[in-house]
């Protein structure tokens, strides 16, 4: 259930609520809606790819987490803070309401043990808040702006479906579908007055960010396959012990 | 010394579906030459002339002729009332029992190309319907669902599809298309008078309103009136009305009782006691027609059928619009430099949308083998008249396949249709091949591109219980491999089923949304 209700300093002066990432409230996951604003947060740690909503069938912008549904193989790193959280997660349970903010107060972060107040006792918001207000301050423009940029992308048919295909050390494989990338050979051939457009419009950078990302498709593999060898390991440790 | 005179200039007089598809195909196959000037693509459409609207159903092919024109498929569905066609369910052909009802789905059966399964099926003790043992498509049209999802690219599906359309609309959105984005030329007149030159070729065309108009090649689609090659080159019909016997028709508008009524993505054909009545739906109205014999039934005889099968809701409506049939084709397609495509080369009743594909084709052909001067056109349309008239007559031969299987002997239609003189001598041929030897991949269909594949004649066929006789060794060494066909059917079935939407509610969709381009 939800209950959203917009943030009044005073009725929810005392509220808590626990930012922090968590598997249970929907950081377990392998891909995740990102804007382009973060992009260059993003590219040292994700590949930046496109996916489709199932509902609409629209484009967006996503980072990869993991290779497998629930998989998300930061999810430590987010915890200890020390790799970048796209917006969308660092919301937590807020909401837009206008340029105001609502939260849903059914959010099992809300009022949970160990969370962090949202408002200081003279009614002013604490760093945490601050840093919701400035999430929401570069979200809600920075879809609209994701979206164009898409558009423009989809016009110049600059998009291309991509298979990422990883064979891990188990012996196991993961076949991604439903991703695309940059078409880099449409790229290459646009003609010099678009190559301009886009440079000014701040594009080519964006292009250029989600090309190199795609490196980061052998690293997070790398980060994988020493889990999965660790468990083949716990594994045999298990059956040595057992034999013995 | 003769002159080579190269083609440069086309002129197609007519604005309808078929003008305005052959006008995109050619022009989309052409776009460099256009572009350089080297070539030009004329169309002129009568504004006083409407347009007949026949032929609301396509076939696949429709989703490779509009993808190389670079028109979008959004756009189509929200433009042309357009909407997801799997194939035909054919209501009442066999014994006109109330469960009597087959279909003709667009998928190839599994395995087409390695292996024919009618010999498995023959000898499974007829627990599936044929289409359902070798394809998911009959099951997913049972349950109204979508051949694709919103996530699927333009022109792609999960499952074979075609359009459902409105021809009304058709037309303008594609000359909408053709004139802004791929550079042909509209020019709208009445044409008055054709001029010819010595050998008989078409040298112009005079319109009132812009003037003379010359060409090097001229594509009639002028309809019916079929003004180029038939008044003015004086090419003769061949009518078959002795073998397909409808020749009227009775078009119905239907609403639906509620906007988001279920939509079928089938078009259903219901053999009647004179012909048979189309179904098919369009996200906003339902269109619905009686084709039937005025030797076997009077024209009030089949208004009443009509509105039993439209049910009370007939009394809100306009009186059916009547459209003669005159079911033939030209003895000739290409004469001179001129070429018949659409309605001015034939037409048959709409039992398979065979009319718009035949469009399709004729243009491709056109397109691919554009003659590069007068030189050489009679070389190339002496291939397309051979071509065509293959053409038409296989479709002759696959409409009448649908009555002369029929056991009905309910009224005079259904047993005049089964006389020996009504058949084809080819059809009669193949009959008896097929008693033994079941049609596939391979035997008899000798032509690059079949307007109906071994596959069409197998649903139809089977699916109205015609026995072939398979000696039970047949089937022993491909046994295995039958099997796991048999087993991918029912997974792909099984898969289908669970991830494909409602057809209506992925229509509602692409409305709102829209199909991405990849």
């Amino acid at each position: 259930m939800t209950q959203i209700v917009p943030l009044n300093k005073e009725t929810h002066r005392a509220l808590r609520v626990d930012g922090r990432a968590s598997a249970a409230c929907g950081d377990n996951r392998r891909f995740v809606q990102v804007i382009v604003k973060e992009f260059p947060q993003l590219i040292v740690h994700y590949p930046i790819l496109f996916s489709k909503d199932p509902q609409t069938g629209q484009f967006y912008c996503g980072a990869m987490l993991g290779f497998d549904e629930g998989e998300n193989l930061f999810l430590e790193e987010w915890q200890e803070r020390e790799s970048y959280r796209p917006l969308i997660l660092q919301r937590g349970p807020f909401y837009a309401h206008g340029p105001d903010l609502a939260i849903d107060l059914d959010d099992p972060r809300v009022g949970a043990e160990g969370g962090k107040p949202l408002f200081t006792e003279q009614g002013q918001p604490t760093r945490y808040l601050q840093s919701i207000i400035w999430a929401f301050q570069d979200l809600s423009p920075g879809v609209e702006m994701t979206k164009l940029f898409i558009a423009r992308l989809l016009e110049l048919k600059l998009i291309e479906p991509v298979d990422v295909e990883v064979e891990f050390d188990d012996g196991t494989m993961r076949r991604c579908v439903g991703l695309y990338t940059i078409d880099q050979e449409v790229l290459s051939r646009l003609p010099d007055e678009v190559v301009v457009e886009l440079f000014r419009r701040g594009y080519l950078r964006l292009i250029d960010y989600m090309i190199a990302s795609l490196k980061q498709v052998p690293v997070m593999a790398r980060k994988k396959n020493s889990r999965l060898l660790k468990a083949t390991e716990g594994l045999a440790g298990m059956r040595a012990s057992a034999m013995g | 010394m003769t002159v080579t005179q190269p083609v440069k200039a086309v002129v197609i007089v007519g604005g309808g579906t078929a003008g305005w598809l052959t006008a995109g195909i050619i022009a989309a196959r052409h776009q460099a030459r256009m572009k350089a000037g080297g070539f030009s693509i004329t169309l002129i459409e009568s504004p006083d002339i409407r347009i007949i609207g026949v032929g609301e159903g396509t076939w696949p092919t429709m989703r490779q002729s509009l993808e190389r024109m670079g028109v979008s498929e959004t756009a189509l569905f929200r433009d042309c009332d357009a909407a997801f066609k799997q194939g035909g369910k054919f209501a009442g052909w066999t014994t006109g029992a109330a469960d009597d009802a087959y279909y003709h789905p667009l998928m190839l059966p599994q395995g087409f190309a390695q292996l024919n399964l009618v010999p498995h099926w023959m000898r499974e003790t007829h627990k599936h319907s044929f289409c359902d043992f070798v394809t998911p498509q009959g099951r997913l049209c049972d349950e109204g669902l979508a051949p694709k999802l919103i996530t699927s690219p333009e022109y792609r599906g999960l499952a074979n599809y075609a359009y459902h359309l409105d021809a009304a609309k058709f037309a303008p959105f594609l000359a909408t298309h053709c004139t802004e984005k791929l550079g042909v030329r509209h020019v709208l007149g009445n044409v008055v008078q054709v001029n010819q030159r010595e050998s008989g070729d078409i040298e112009s065309v005079l319109t009132p309103e812009a003037g003379e108009i010359s060409g090097d090649l001229f594509i009639d689609c002028s309809g019916f009136s079929a003004l180029l090659i038939g008044k003015t080159l004086g090419v003769g019909f061949k009518e078959c009305g002795d073998i397909l016997f409808c020749d009227t028709a009775l078009a119905a508008q239907v609403p639906y009782e509620t906007p988001d009524a279920p939509m079928a993505s089938q078009t259903i054909s219901t053999a009647r006691e004179a012909g048979w009545i189309w179904d098919i739906c369009l996200p906003t109205r339902r269109g619905v027609g009686y084709v039937y014999s005025s030797r076997h039934s009077s024209e009030e005889a089949a208004r009443e059928t009509l509105q039993r099968y439209i049910g009370p809701q007939h009394r809100d409506l306009p009186p059916a619009r009547k459209i003669p049939i005159r079911s033939g084709h030209r003895q000739t397609f290409w004469k001179n430099n001129c070429i018949a495509v659409g309605l001015a080369g034939g037409f048959l009743e709409p039992l398979e949308s065979s009319a718009i594909v035949l469009v399709e084709l004729s243009a491709k052909m056109i397109a691919e083998q554009m003659p590069a001067n007068r030189q050489v056109m009679d070389i190339i349309a002496k291939r397309f008249n051979d071509v065509t008239m293959y053409r038409w007559g296989r479709i002759i031969d696959f409409l009448k396949l649908h009555y002369v299987l029929t056991r009905r002997t309910d009224t005079a239609f259904w047993r005049d249709n089964v006389d020996p003189a009504s058949v084809p001598e080819r059809l009669k041929e193949l009959l008896e091949l097929w008693k033994y030897h079941p049609p596939w991949f391979f035997d008899e269909f000798d032509r690059l591109e079949e307007v109906f594949p071994a596959a069409s004649y197998q649903y139809v066929l089977y699916g109205m219980g015609f026995q072939s006789e398979i000696s039970p060794e047949d089937t022993i060494d491909t046994g295995l491999l039958a099997s796991r066909l048999r087993q991918e059917n029912e997974r792909q079935t099984f898969e289908l089923r669970s991830r494909l939407p409602k057809n209506r509610e992925l229509l509602n969709k692409i409305h709102e949304y829209g199909l991405q381009p990849v």
